[in-house]
């Protein structure tokens, strides 16, 4: 469309006029087609490079800093990382994070005795992981949550704990620093980035409980 | 009443104590100038120290006031009407209005104390704009306005009970609508065709709440005669979430992940028009490379939502293709959002004071693939339609506004642009550093369908052009944050290792930012216009209001009279490129 300056800083968009062809509307209604017949046969010869994934056969890699679902992480002797803090909770905008607190009778350490997350009322915001002072919770890159019950929908200790030394790099949103922020690996923009085939080794949930169901 | 009194549980008991300074904005002493000047002429009083000239009004002369200001003044376009609520003072209520003009560019705001049993004359006499603003400030806070012609709810239900931003209404009370209640809509036959001598029957129609066409919960009722609509009327509401009485009971961090959901289609605006809001509050000033990213997204994101917008707007016209093609694009943007904060609709990715986290390496790589394939999509789809004999036919000349009327109903961005007026807050009030690119703001004539297409593609050509100035310019070295513990959270690597910084820490969380007692106003580009935000601050950690102003609410009202003496078609491809987002809409 032709645009004519009419201040500084402004422009004016005009409507062109149509010619006799345009206005005829038959030729157009060819011209058309072409553009979409060319891009028709484009993606025949280029079927690898259709914007289409085929979900879910094929998956999406999202970057590291994907806000999925989360994971309490554990330390080596098997304990979970959480003290109890109630930051989380606090920090939580959708308040989906419900904690209560024990006392370890031998330690006299504080843990959760429950820690439950309403998946449903989560807004995976990532907040929850920026509170943390104790590098406890992590979000993983995982976005399959399909439910059939409301029920499910709550995950407690049991679903977000993960084993000791489970690998904690590929996870998804999780506290930015030294090492991990300066090589800050990025995902893709879509088109171009990689893609995995089923079945997926990588990326099976750390508790198949919460798919099989409580 | 009886049911508000039941349910009064929480005891207001007035601002809280604070040791913080009272905000004096920079800008105050020359506001206050101004102010005066206003204040003198139109012998009023006058309130010192805010960030906007502000004129203190009794509430018999509020319309006279307004009246000089648009006639004399040249205060031609209402932005916004909202109320506030202070339950401890004499006079309960502050009515206030934000008034711009275009020719002097300026602002000014009015304030009138109402009490709880008293009325304040409807402006509507003079800005036929603060219809539903009028309506909305009655709903939320039970003000009456009187001469009001339409004076009932407007965002809440017919079941619902007392008036929910009171400071002393229960946010967690729950109310109920059933079938019975809801009110049956008989829209007003347009006087043009009230004596209409044709030998059709009348026939009333429900377009939505759910109906494919008004891409989000909008109910529109139209009495057709024949196939021509003679009468509207829009009830709205149907997305209400009460985002501010939310803001009212977070902290002022907390309410990012909700304005989010505000305009979904360009979600990092809102993330930064309202973090810039809390800054100007605080008096921050964000690190430089936190400035460029939220400029450089909130480009991309304002594409997004255009693409989203012709797409979406051609589909209702039958050209299918033109969506999915327009998709592809839009899904590469929210690919680079979800490389930078990890979610592709709802980013929540800034943070008051600067960015959640700084972005990734290949950041000015992937931006520049963006830019360089975005032109293809635009040119392709606008070869395909703009000169289309079918699609000009749906569009040209279909539901017009006139400039004046777009200026009275308070229009701001694409659709106002459309009249011909160039109006753009980013040229206006110029934030993030966007004086210093070199773009245009672009204006088209006949404020149609189609004039609102064509500003919206020239727009997103503009915006490509301020992002390749963008990354010519490269990103600025230093840190996305602030340095200031009572604002931002202190590196992971300092809580766990220091007891300093896990004390702020812990202090931010539990107590959050408080910022001090004060009130501003910061406004922002929307995808669909002007959106601000009215804060107040007690000095406590949660906002003691925060109003947005959404541009929807006021484009959407002039919807009704822009679709009288049009058709079905017409109301859809109208309805369409207006870009009505439900949950800006109704928030």
């Amino acid at each position: 469309m032709p645009i004519k300056r009419v201040a500084p800083g402004v422009v004016r968009v005009e409507p062109r006029k149509l010619s006799l062809s345009e206005r005829v509307y038959l030729p157009q209604i060819v011209a058309g087609m072409f553009i979409t017949l060319r891009h028709l046969l484009k993606n025949l010869f280029n079927l690898k490079k259709l914007p289409i994934i085929s979900y879910p056969e094929v998956k999406r890699v999202y970057s590291e800093r994907f806000r999925g679902r989360h994971i309490l992480t554990t330390r080596e002797d098997g304990t979970t990382r959480c003290v109890a803090c109630y930051m989380c909770s606090t920090a939580c905008p959708a308040e989906c994070i419900t904690i209560e607190a024990g006392e370890d009778e031998r330690t006299r350490e504080k843990f959760p005795v429950r820690y439950d997350i309403d998946l449903l009322r989560c807004v995976f915001c990532g907040y929850c992981v920026d509170a943390c002072p104790e590098d406890a919770i992590y979000m993983t890159r995982d976005y399959e949550m399909a439910i059939d019950t409301r029920a499910r929908a709550v995950v407690g200790l049991r679903d977000l704990v993960v084993p000791p030394n489970f690998p904690v790099e590929p996870m998804g949103w999780r506290p930015y620093y030294g090492e991990l922020e300066k090589k800050g690996t990025a995902g893709g923009t879509g088109l171009g980035q990689p893609l995995r085939q089923a079945p997926y080794p990588d990326d099976a949930p750390p508790n198949p409980d919460l798919y099989r169901g409580a | 009443m009886s049911t508000l009194t039941r349910y009064s549980a929480i005891p207001y008991t007035g601002p809280a104590p604070t040791n913080r300074e009272p905000y004096v904005p920079v800008e105050a002493t020359k506001m206050d100038a101004r102010g005066g000047e206003l204040a003198g002429r139109l012998r009023v009083e006058q309130e010192r120290g805010q960030d906007l000239p502000t004129l203190l009004v009794e509430k018999e002369r509020i319309v006279e006031v307004l009246r000089a200001l648009k006639e004399e003044l040249r205060f031609t376009l209402p932005l916004d009407l909202w109320a506030v609520d202070y339950p401890n003072r004499e006079k309960r209520f502050d009515v206030m209005y934000q008034l711009y003009s275009l020719d002097n560019n300026e602002r000014v705001r009015l304030k009138v104390a109402v009490d709880e049993d008293e009325s304040v004359d409807s402006s509507m006499a003079v800005y036929k704009g603060f219809d539903w603003f009028e309506r909305e400030a009655y709903d939320m806070y039970g003000v009456r306005f009187a001469g009001h012609p339409n004076l009932r709810r407007i965002l809440t239900h017919e079941a619902f009970q007392g008036h929910a931003l009171r400071k002393d209404y229960d946010p967690a009370q729950r109310w109920l609508c059933t079938e019975k209640d809801v009110a049956k809509l008989i829209p007003k036959i347009d006087p043009r065709f009230e004596n209409l001598d044709t030998d059709f029957e009348r026939v009333t129609l429900n377009l939505g709440p759910s109906h494919p066409a008004t891409h989000g919960t909008l109910r529109i009722v139209v009495t057709l005669d024949g196939e021509k609509i003679i009468g509207t009327e829009q009830e709205i509401g149907y997305l209400h979430r009460c985002f501010e009485k939310s803001c009212e009971t977070h902290t002022y961090q907390q309410a990012i992940p909700f304005t989010d959901r505000l305009n979904y289609m360009s979600a990092i605006i809102n993330n930064v028009g309202y973090c810039m809001a809390v800054e100007k509050l605080l008096g921050l000033e964000v690190p430089a490379r936190a400035q460029y990213v939220r400029l450089v997204l909130s480009e991309f994101m304002r594409i997004a939502d255009h693409l989203v917008c012709i797409g979406t707007n051609l589909v209702d016209m039958g050209a299918l293709t033109n969506f999915w093609y327009l998709f592809q694009p839009r899904e590469e943007i929210y690919g680079l959002i979800e490389a930078c904060c990890g979610a592709r609709l709802l980013p929540s990715y800034t943070r008051i004071g600067g960015l959640a986290v700084d972005v990734p390496p290949n950041f000015l790589e992937d931006a520049q693939r963006l830019v360089n394939m975005m032109p293809k999509y635009i040119d392709d789809v606008d070869n395909l339609v703009a000169r289309n004999k079918i699609f000009l036919d749906r569009v040209v000349g279909v539901a017009p506004i006139s400039a004046q009327d777009a200026i009275d109903f308070g229009f701001t961005g694409p659709c106002l642009r459309a009249c011909g007026v160039p109006f753009d807050v980013r040229k206006a009030t110029p934030y993030l550093g966007y004086e210093t690119y070199e773009w245009d703001v672009p204006i088209a004539d006949g404020g149609d369908t189609y004039a609102r297409y064509l500003v919206r593609m020239e727009e997103m050509r503009q915006s490509l052009r301020i992002l390749q100035q963008a990354i010519d310019r490269g990103l600025p070295p230093g840190p996305v944050m602030v340095d200031n513990p009572y604002v931002a959270l202190p590196p992971k690597e300092k809580v766990y290792n220091e007891m300093e910084s896990l004390i702020y820490h812990f202090k931010l969380i539990m107590h959050g930012i408080q910022p001090p007692v004060g009130e501003t106003y910061f406004q922002v580009e929307g995808g669909n216009g002007e959106l601000g935000f009215y804060i107040v601050s007690d000095g406590t950690k949660n906002p003691y209001r925060v109003r947005s102003r959404p541009p929807c609410f006021a484009i959407y009202q002039a919807y009704g009279q822009m679709i009288t003496g049009q058709t079905i078609p017409d109301a859809i491809a109208a309805l369409g490129s207006l870009n009505i987002i439900a949950g800006e809409l109704d928030r």
